[in-house]
């Protein structure tokens, strides 16, 4: 079944950590993000630490492209709207009547490198993490057995509803619908494709409820599963560290 | 907390992965037809007015968590504004303004305010004043060039974008709360 997931499998020591301790370390790279008050520390931390953990999970090369791609739009953006609009007395170049200031430029790059170390720091949790694997660790320190449904669920049933958002759009051309032309005929064709497709997919919901509980899924009591995540005291120590190391760096950036 | 399990019934759970589809679903559809909408919480509002605030606001911080994970990671910042949009969609529907389709186009007028002025610090002290969407960027833009700061030209953004997409939003469930079996009105 088409399932929606952007995690890489691999066999690297980074896939094999306990996915909460993957967690850990997300919180802490969030924390390098903005907790560091200097921008150049964010660009270090991001070179020695960030992606040295990429290298160790065997993903650099697809894990820099992806990085790209996500800070790309935030890079124009930032260097276009802050370069011009910031103010400042060091003007690199007038256009029209604006000027792009240098002061301007280190705000930009400020929130740029902010903006990547987070993004980056959330990517090495994605690609090296199975979501149902975090589920199931989630699971087992008391995190309701309902909410892995929804999870696992969700990434299945995306895949299939563009499929049908796909087939309803073209259902629609076929029988006339204008969907492309000017604004108010893109518009209007709103309606006839999102209130069928909302409405069919409504239908059959007390169906799978009743499928579910007759697998007994709000019964209470302990679950067992096919999966078992492995985790060590090694690894829950340095979880709090991490954790605790994140916080401290917001905390100093606050003070 | 009675009250918070009582929604949460089987139903509910099979309710909610499929509103979240509606919500990724109906935005990739938005980006299909080139409209300069977001339409990316018809799902959450569906929930709101079929079950209530708390499912509501799980299905919106949910749906932020799968688009951050599958799709675009720094949607996560904005996982409070998606529970409140929920949450209030839920109010509205008590009070019974989803009955009406003029009520239930105020009712999105005034989600659409709130969650811009809601979002827009988000965008002014996390994102550096941008979100990093060229249409949405092109409107800061143009708000800064009028010499508004960084919040105010988010703010202004924000006004102009969500109420009219909360107003669609809400309006396209009053037209599927209309078409749904009487079976699965019956509200938890």
């Amino acid at each position: 079944m088409a399932q929606l997931s952007l995690y890489r499998p691999g066999s690297s020591p980074l896939h094999k950590l306990n996915p909460l301790t993957k967690l850990a370390v997300m919180a802490c790279c969030l924390g390098a993000a903005f907790g560091f008050p200097n921008p150049y520390w964010v660009v270090g931390f991001y070179l020695l630490f960030t992606l040295s953990l990429a290298a160790w999970g065997g993903m650099l090369k697809p894990f820099l492209v992806q990085n790209a791609k996500l800070i790309l739009p935030f890079f124009l953006s930032l260097f276009i709207i802050q370069g011009f609009f910031y103010g400042g007395a060091t003007v690199l170049f007038p256009l029209g009547p604006f000027s792009y200031t240098l002061e301007g430029v280190e705000v930009a790059f400020g929130f740029t490198v902010r903006i990547l170390q987070a993004i980056a720091g959330m990517t090495l949790f994605i690609f090296s993490t199975r979501p149902d694997h975090l589920m199931l660790a989630l699971q087992k320190h008391g995190f309701p057995h309902q909410a892995m449904y929804l999870v696992v669920t969700t990434m299945q049933i995306i895949p299939q509803f563009q499929n049908k958002a796909l087939a309803i759009l073209e259902a629609q051309q076929a029988r006339g619908l204008e969907t492309q032309g000017n604004l108010i005929v893109r518009l209007k064709a709103l309606f006839p494709m999102v209130v069928p497709m909302i409405l069919g997919s409504l239908i059959d919901i007390d169906e799978r409820a009743i499928a579910l509980e007759s697998r007994a899924f709000s019964k209470p009591g302990p679950k067992t599963s096919l999966i078992e995540i492995p985790d060590s005291e090694t690894q829950k120590i340095l979880r709090w560290c991490l954790v605790a190391a994140g916080l401290l760096l917001v905390v100093w950036r606050a003070l | 907390m009675d009250k918070f399990r009582s929604e949460f019934t089987t139903r509910t759970i099979v309710l909610i992965p499929i509103a979240i589809a509606i919500n990724v679903g109906v935005n990739w559809i938005v980006q299909q037809l080139a409209l300069p909408l977001y339409l990316d919480s018809i799902g959450t509002v569906l929930v709101g007015v079929m079950v209530g605030p708390w499912s509501a606001g799980l299905t919106g911080v949910l749906s932020v968590i799968v688009i951050s994970l599958f799709f675009w990671p720094p949607a996560v910042a904005w996982a409070g504004v998606a529970a409140i949009i929920g949450f209030m969609a839920a109010l509205f529907a008590n009070a019974g303004w989803m009955k009406s389709w003029w009520r239930a186009a105020l009712a999105g007028i005034i989600t659409g305010v709130v969650a811009a002025f809601l979002s827009a610090p988000i965008a002014a002290y996390v994102f550096g004043g941008v979100t990093g969407q060229a249409g949405t960027d092109a409107l800061v833009a143009s708000f800064r060039a009028a010499g508004l700061d960084a919040l105010g030209a988010n703010m202004g953004q924000g006004i102009v974008s969500d109420p009219i997409d909360k107003l669609i939003t809400f309006l396209i469930v009053w037209a599927i709360m209309l078409g749904l079996p009487e079976r699965l009105k019956t509200r938890a």
